[in-house]
């Protein structure tokens, strides 16, 4: 229980409180979003070792993932961003980026090719 | 930590788990209400009734199991044999009330009929699916949409001079799931409630039959967004005990850190929750922001704000991140700072206590009667925890500090979390400074037999979440069931409401703060 002096010492910390604190907000978008190291963003290919195994086609639980001849792609409205094609390539080519600002205007738009047999 | 410590713990711990597989009785169907009443008279705690379509894996008709947990760990599963015919059994729900709801349920997916269930209604499938479509058959395919049926709703209503009925959802003003609860009342005061959930059932059961065991985990682990740890947990523990897999001793720490955290974030934003139910502001915002660091601290160690990914069977996915692990210490100090004075200033509020006091009592008989789990049932004086009473993961070196209350209002509810939430940032802690180095992930030990199946849980922030797990052929899931702590919850709710005032409502739903997401499945 608090006496007839710590009441009002009490309100004025609680007032002063977010003054101590400062903004905890963040200025988003002029400043970059501060990602976590581990951090899980879009799957990204490294062409350059890709071998065209196909293990992470068959790794991803969504059926997000497509490799044709020439062309990987990824539909990340698809996506769950679990990581298991980085995990399952045995080349280490696909790795979670730290990309995160995915919206686009058109929902084709959200799957994402490259060509994975490097130009001669 | 020596290696050979190691694969000698992981060795024993293999045998105690090959011995600890629960064998299945077979009762007689008119046998099975009596013998589950009997052995929770004995102490059991009701687990689930799950219902089976047993053609697929050699039999020729249908089956209910009961699962009852009984005191001092181990599991009774009693399975009673049923045709495919006219599959139907005396109702347990009159012996064993908690059996209520999946009774309907069974009745619903599998058309096996509870002969004398007090409330024959549906339960998952709406009045949209016609009659006589039970989707959890083997002979019906999953992706075959059945026709609209022209069926309505009806409610359970109280008649009478002066009763009146407040409809409220399944769309509510706040952003959260969908629930129609009809509200009978006299004035303000609630006579009765009739919760309807299932607006948001997406057949996930059906949905993994015939599914790989690893492309399950990821359809399971989000049946709802709040409980990942708990889910993946039980999940990973059913196959682990299906192919007799110890997990090295990193992955049981880092398990244990996991769902601690879990249950952190859920109790912090809860507690802000139950503020939110009589529009007490500034102790949402301090304990929303407060929530927000933990989400953050969660990103920090594992890329997901939520936890999601990282349990998987065998161990972990990933590691969790050595810099968020360096960093724990200093993070979680001011967090249990402000946790503590957040908790005063809204115990100190007499208007706010005023609400709490009193409102929504769930006696210790209610709640034992109806299965209550987690907080509901601790604040009730049940002492239920499975981090206690069948310890998982790490649980069985660490023990857990139980939080128990009588009074069974808000306001025992509220003080339990409070207390939970500080017993966790002890657990974090501990955790992070015994984990060992190692390993975290080990292959699954054995491939499943066709037709074996197992059980897993895991406490969550709402209590005890199961999973009743069947394997068929080539590693895949042949039936699976996810019984979450909210869906056990919900009669509890329904229960906690009659005598209060309408407006109290709110307050009393929010004290328990169930799921429906994983709920509904």
């Amino acid at each position: 229980m608090h006496g007839p002096l710590t009441v009002p010492l009490d309100v004025f910390d609680r007032l002063l409180r977010p003054l101590r604190r400062g903004p905890v907000t963040s200025h988003y978008p002029d400043v970059p979003p501060d990602l976590a190291p581990a951090a899980r963003g879009l799957p990204e290919l490294d062409a350059s070792r890709c071998d065209g195994s196909a293990s992470c086609v068959g790794a991803c639980p969504t059926d997000a993932i497509a490799l044709s001849d020439s062309v990987w792609s990824i539909d990340v409205g698809a996506c769950i961003f679990c990581g298991a094609c980085a995990r399952a390539c045995p080349r280490d080519a696909i790795r979670l980026g730290r990309q995160i600002e995915l919206a686009v205007q058109d929902r084709a738009d959200l799957t994402i090719e490259r060509n994975w047999r490097a130009e001669p | 930590m020596a290696e050979p410590i190691e694969s000698e713990s992981l060795a024993k711990r293999a045998a105690d788990e090959t011995a600890a597989s629960e064998p299945v009785e077979q009762v007689a169907p008119d046998a099975l209400g009596a013998r589950v009443a009997a052995l929770i008279a004995e102490g059991g705690q009701f687990v689930m009734l799950i219902g089976l379509d047993e053609r697929s894996v050699g039999g020729d008709g249908l089956a209910v199991e009961a699962v009852v947990a009984r005191p001092g760990g181990g599991l009774a599963r009693l399975r009673a044999r049923l045709p495919l015919e006219e599959p139907a059994y005396p109702s347990i729900s009159p012996l064993v009330p908690a059996a209520h709801s999946d009774e309907r349920e069974v009745k619903d997916l599998l058309g096996i009929v509870p002969l004398g269930h007090p409330d024959p209604r549906s339960l998952v499938l709406h009045e949209q699916f016609p009659r006589g479509y039970h989707p959890l058959r083997k002979d019906v395919p999953a992706d075959v949409r059945p026709p609209d049926a022209e069926r309505h709703f009806v409610p359970f209503e109280v008649h009478g001079e002066g009763v009146y009925q407040l409809p409220v959802g399944p769309i509510h003003a706040g952003i959260i799931e969908p629930g129609h609860f009809r509200f009978s009342a006299i004035g303000e005061r609630i006579l009765h409630l009739d919760a309807r959930l299932f607006f948001v059932h997406r057949g996930l059961e059906k949905l993994v039959e015939g599914r790989s065991f690893a492309a399950a985990l990821p359809i399971v682990e989000r049946a709802c967004g709040v409980c990942t740890v708990t889910h993946a947990l039980a999940y990973s523990q059913a196959l682990e005990a299906l192919t007799r897999t110890a997990i090295p001793a990193r992955a049981r720490w880092a398990r244990v850190l996991l769902a601690e955290l879990e249950r952190l974030y859920n109790h912090v934003g809860d507690l802000g929750n139950i503020c939110a139910g009589i529009g007490f502001q500034p102790a949402v915002s301090r304990l929303g922001w407060l929530k927000e660091r933990l989400l953050r601290l969660n990103d920090a160690l594992t890329g997901h704000r939520y936890l999601t990914g990282v349990v998987a069977p065998g161990g972990l996915v990933a590691d969790l991140d050595p810099h968020g692990l360096a960093a724990l210490p200093e993070t979680l100090d001011p967090i249990g700072v402000e946790l503590a004075s957040a908790i005063r200033s809204i115990v100190r509020s007499e208007g706010v206590m005023g609400r709490f006091h009193g409102t929504g009592v769930v006696s210790a008989a209610t709640a034992a009667a109806l299965g209550a789990l987690g907080v509901g049932a601790r604040a009730s004086g049940l002492r239920l925890d499975l981090r206690i009473d069948r310890p998982y993961a790490a649980y069985d070196e660490l023990p857990v500090g139980l939080v128990v209350a009588s009074a069974g209002d808000v306001a025992a509810r509220f003080h339990v979390r409070a207390q939970e939430a500080h017993e966790s940032l002890r657990l974090v802690r501990e955790a992070a400074r015994r984990l060992p180095a190692g390993p975290i992930a080990a292959p699954l030990a054995t491939t499943a037999a066709v037709g074996e199946s197992s059980l897993g849980a895991a406490e969550g922030p709402r209590g005890a979440t199961w999973i009743w797990l069947r394997a068929g052929s080539d590693n895949t899931i042949d039936r699976l069931r996810l019984r979450s702590a909210s869906y056990a919850n919900w009669p509890v709710v329904a229960a906690a409401a009659p005598g209060n005032l309408v407006p109290d409502f709110p307050l009393i739903n929010k004290s328990f703060e169930l799921c429906y997401a994983c709920t509904d499945r």
